[in-house]
């Protein structure tokens, strides 16, 4: 138990030197992206050439890119993640007010991934070969093939020659921002649908194919052979024995894939105008907003490591075999 | 005793009555701008195609705060926007001394939402500490400074205020229409001025950001701030003592609510629309016979085609970098003849028809026809569509065709040059495609460089480009483009070196001598006050520009709009104009 704590806190202390090799190679990236916050306003009528000269000193752009990194720097030390270009309030408030509603459609789709894939992998591995394996493989992989901004228009598109109304959002118009009800509830069930099914189709193959080549692994391994010789009903082998060894590497995917509760839903979010962190990241990058490009970055970083983590801990906890030390 | 306290009565209810008409001095609106007297009540939706970055007029550049704000406050005086003309808003009357320097404002007297009087401190902060502040990112400073010196502002009383200007200056009232007024009482305490607290002087920007309590955002316009739903929307409450009404005299506005929903995307803003969620929504050319179709089966919205209603737009244009650092390219651009063969090979009505669906009118230059400063001459100028001639002029330049269709310089170079643009537009790209062509017909060859929005004016300005088609924004009077037009500013891209950038000043030496006749039109243009003059400068740059081309104009996009059947008062009168207004705008 000690060990396993002392390892945690090593890892731990391994992401602080890290997280500044992130933020310098982030930082570089930002930098190497042509064009700069002021330059889109050399068009707009209401801005002055005085006026965007004194924006370069006032944000600080004049400088060299080394000094620029650490006055970066040094507002993160003070932990607001400084003020955004554009909204002229702290980064970390902007983003943390976007954070809800992203987990909520990604926890979304994100299940519905998992609850379809995870039994269609063990389904067409005990049935490794016949109809019903084809059938889901070929399911699978036309969510796999068809680009989510298509699906997403397509379905928009369906509903509205049906007559159906709920288009766009996540909510109809006069429950945004409204105080929750259950009219509200049900309607967000009639909006949430279409993102959750358009971002989880598309990984519904990759999992289940993964899911299906670790059973099968599991099923040829002579431990299963000889639990069969030890007399054991064919379904305690498959549910007891098989599945609980083929999900170890599932929880390591479900580890790295933490960061995409955040990132993954770009642009079926722009397309569906969802409230979510992606199209708001979309548009600082357009923008050049470097600070909130920045925090997301070392954002998605931090939480690739943390999901690592504990998908290291689970393993330990679901797989007695493995031990850290 | 019974006389005397009748006559106290008397005294009181006059004085109330008297301090009621002080109180409410309504201005009502052109009738142009209603069909019929409408109803109160209801939810106007409308769309948005940004989120605003900040609710801070002078404090932010974000298009989506100004839609906002332009529903939160007013100016003291605004464009009539059927006639164009100059009307009262804040100030309800004022008086020009006769050297035009001195301008005196007489206020309107009207409350802020949050009860506070609105009164000249608000005008003289508004103008002398807010938009003339250079830090404010939204400050006005050009446009309130005339040859090097500011417009300064004085409170003659609490409600009469002058402005003293260095100079007379024919704009000054058109730049005014954008100049809303802020309340001194809620913004003060961020300058450091006023509170000696505040050190950074940017902090202005940092008011009234997107997490602000609306309680603390007093109103003086048609709608008072109600709630920002993050991201998502932004709900506007009629402001019940707003000051304007209609002919009738009735308190505008009709609806009880004006909801912006923030939509990104054009497509799903449509199918949106489609679906009933907006009110009135402006179409593009590509989506405006697919929605008349809907129309005429039935569909509970009506779609308008309109002519562009701007006086002086800035439509898409073609410049030829007059600076371009390629020797023989320099050479070419910088001859008119050879300006003048590449308008002879714009086919504008080819591009009208198939990338405007027939939506635009061709040949409009920064002038729109048909309004008071078009100068008709220049259709006399105007060269039209005619390969021969521009086939005749480049041979005659000497530039020989080659074997493989593509004229080359006498060096052997081949003519050809790159063609900047703004990419994810249907519009430019279709428009770069045709001119591709039809250079190609000419032996000249084009290569289409689409960059992004932000890129593609960065280069331009940057003089980095050796071709462009680009187009800037409309606006209503001639010294509000003198920036982009008059040679020796910063947007006069197409020859640059005109500006010393450090100085901010003019390079007269760098001038041809049309362009300093054009810069002398606009010196003019803005300090006299007298309209009938200052028609006739601008008449001559207009055809000196159609002359010598520094830019060829290509067309300008009709306005397009689609909009609820049970809407009242949104129509087109008889000048071909949309008329709508959420001020006006009723359900049926």
């Amino acid at each position: 138990m000690f060990k396993t704590f002392s390892y945690i806190v090593r890892r731990l202390l391994i992401m602080i030197p890290m997280m500044f090799a992130i933020s310098i190679i982030c930082f570089i990236v930002v930098k190497l992206e042509p064009g700069s916050y002021i330059s889109q306003y050399m068009d707009n009528p209401r801005v002055s050439v005085e006026t965007v000269i004194q924006l370069k000193k006032t944000l600080g752009l004049d400088k060299p890119a080394v000094v620029q990194y650490f006055m970066w720097l040094k507002e993160v030390l003070k932990g607001d993640f400084g003020y955004s270009f554009a909204y002229q309030i702290s980064v970390s408030k902007l983003i943390w007010d976007r954070t809800g509603w992203t987990l909520v459609v990604s926890l979304f789709s994100m299940l519905f991934t998992w609850v379809i894939a995870i039994p269609l992998g063990i389904y067409s591995a005990l049935h490794q070969y016949e109809v019903g394996d084809y059938i889901a493989t070929v399911l699978g992989y036309i969510g796999l093939s068809i680009p989510d901004f298509f699906f997403a228009v397509l379905l928009m598109y369906l509903m509205l020659q049906s007559g159906n109304t709920s288009i766009g959002g996540l909510f109809s118009q006069q429950f945004i921002g409204a105080p929750w009800s259950m009219a509200k509830f049900i309607n967000m069930l009639q909006h949430i649908w279409l993102p959750t099914v358009v971002i989880g189709t598309s990984g519904i193959a990759g999992l289940m194919r993964v899911m299906r080549n670790n059973m099968l692994d599991v099923l040829n391994s002579p431990m299963i052979v000889s639990l069969r010789a030890a007399g054991l009903e064919e379904k305690s082998i498959t549910w007891k024995h098989a599945v609980k060894n083929a999900i170890n590497p599932m929880i390591t995917i479900a580890g790295m894939s933490l960061p995409a509760l955040f990132s993954g839903t770009i642009i079926v979010s722009i397309i569906l105008n969802i409230p979510t962190m992606g199209p708001f990241f979309y548009n600082a990058l357009l923008n050049h907003d470097e600070y909130l490009v920045m925090a997301f970055l070392l954002m998605l970083g931090l939480l690739l490591q943390i999901g690592n983590l504990i998908a290291d801990i689970l393993l330990a906890i679901v797989d007695p075999r493995i031990r850290y030390s | 005793m019974r006389k005397s306290l009748f006559v106290i009565m008397l005294v009181l209810t006059l004085t109330s009555v008297l301090a009621l008409a002080a109180s409410w001095q309504p201005l009502a609106l052109n009738k142009a701008m209603f069909q019929s007297e409408g109803k109160y009540g209801g939810t106007l939706t409308l769309r948005l195609s940004s989120e605003p970055e900040s609710f801070n007029y002078y404090g932010t550049l974000s298009g989506a705060a100004y839609a906002i704000d332009d529903f939160l406050f007013s100016p003291l005086v605004q464009l009539d926007p059927i006639t164009k003309q100059i009307e009262p808003a804040l100030a309800k009357s004022w008086k020009v001394s006769e050297d035009g320097k001195e301008v005196t404002f007489y206020l309107r007297h009207v409350k802020w939402s949050d009860g506070v009087p609105f009164t000249a401190d608000d005008v003289v902060f508004t103008m002398n500490y807010v938009l003339m502040n250079p830090n404010a990112l939204g400050n006005e400073v050009a446009r309130f400074t005339i040859n090097g010196k500011p417009i300064v502002w004085k409170k003659v009383d609490d409600y009469t205020v002058k402005a003293i200007l260095p100079s007379s200056y024919g704009a000054f009232f058109m730049v005014l229409t954008p100049a809303l007024i802020m309340p001194k009482h809620s913004l003060a305490q961020y300058l450091p001025a006023f509170n000696p607290k505040v050190k950074d002087p940017s902090a202005f920007n940092k008011a009234w950001g997107v997490d602000t309590d609306p309680s603390k955002i007093p109103s003086l316009g048609p709608c008072i701030l109600e709630k920002y739903v993050t991201g998502q929307k932004v709900i506007l409450k009629r402001n019940p003592d707003f000051w304007e009404t209609d002919p009738w005299g009735n308190k505008l506005p009709y609806v009880d609510k004006v909801v912006f929903l923030i939509v990104k995307n054009p497509e799903t803003a449509l199918a949106m629309f489609e679906s009933g969620q907006f009110d009135w929504i402006s179409i593009s050319p590509g989506d405006f016979p697919y929605l008349k179709q809907k129309e005429l089966n039935g569909a509970p919205f009506k779609v308008y085609n309109a002519k562009s209603m701007n006086p002086t737009p800035s439509p898409i244009h073609i410049a030829f970098n007059f600076d371009v650092k390629d020797p023989d390219l320099h050479a070419l651009f910088n001859n008119l003849s050879f300006r003048e063969a590449m308008e002879y090979a714009v086919d504008r009505d080819r591009i009208v028809n198939e990338v405007y669906n027939t939506l635009a009118s061709p040949r409009v230059g920064p002038v729109l026809p048909g309004t008071y400063w078009y100068d008709p001459k220049v259709e006399k100028i105007a060269r039209k569509f005619n390969l021969k001639a521009a086939n005749g002029i480049l041979d005659s330049l000497g530039l020989k065709m080659g074997p493989d269709g593509i004229r080359r310089f006498p060096d052997g170079k081949k003519v050809e040059f790159a063609l900047l643009t703004r990419s994810n537009s249907p519009i430019y790209s279709g428009i770069s495609m045709i001119l591709q062509e039809d250079l190609k017909k000419v032996g000249i060859k084009v290569d289409i460089q689409p960059l992004s929005v932000s890129i593609a004016y960065q280069k331009a300005l940057a003089s980095n480009y050796e071709v462009a088609l680009l187009a800037f924004g409309d606006q209503p009077d001639p010294q509000l483009r003198k920036a982009i037009w008059q040679p020796g500013n910063p947007l006069y891209y197409s020859h640059l070196s005109t500006l010393n950038k450090k100085e901010h000043k003019p390079v007269f030496s760098n001038m041809y001598w049309w362009e300093k006749v054009i810069w002398n039109d606009f010196e003019k243009g803005q300090s006299t006050m007298d309209q009938k003059v200052r028609k006739e400068y601008y008449d001559e740059w207009q055809e000196v520009y159609e002359t010598m081309l520094p830019f060829i104009f290509i067309c300008k996009g009709n306005s397009l709009m689609a909009a609820k059947k049970d809407l009242g008062n949104f129509f087109k009168n008889k000048d071909g104009i949309i008329v709508h207004s959420a001020l006006t705008v009723y359900f049926k």
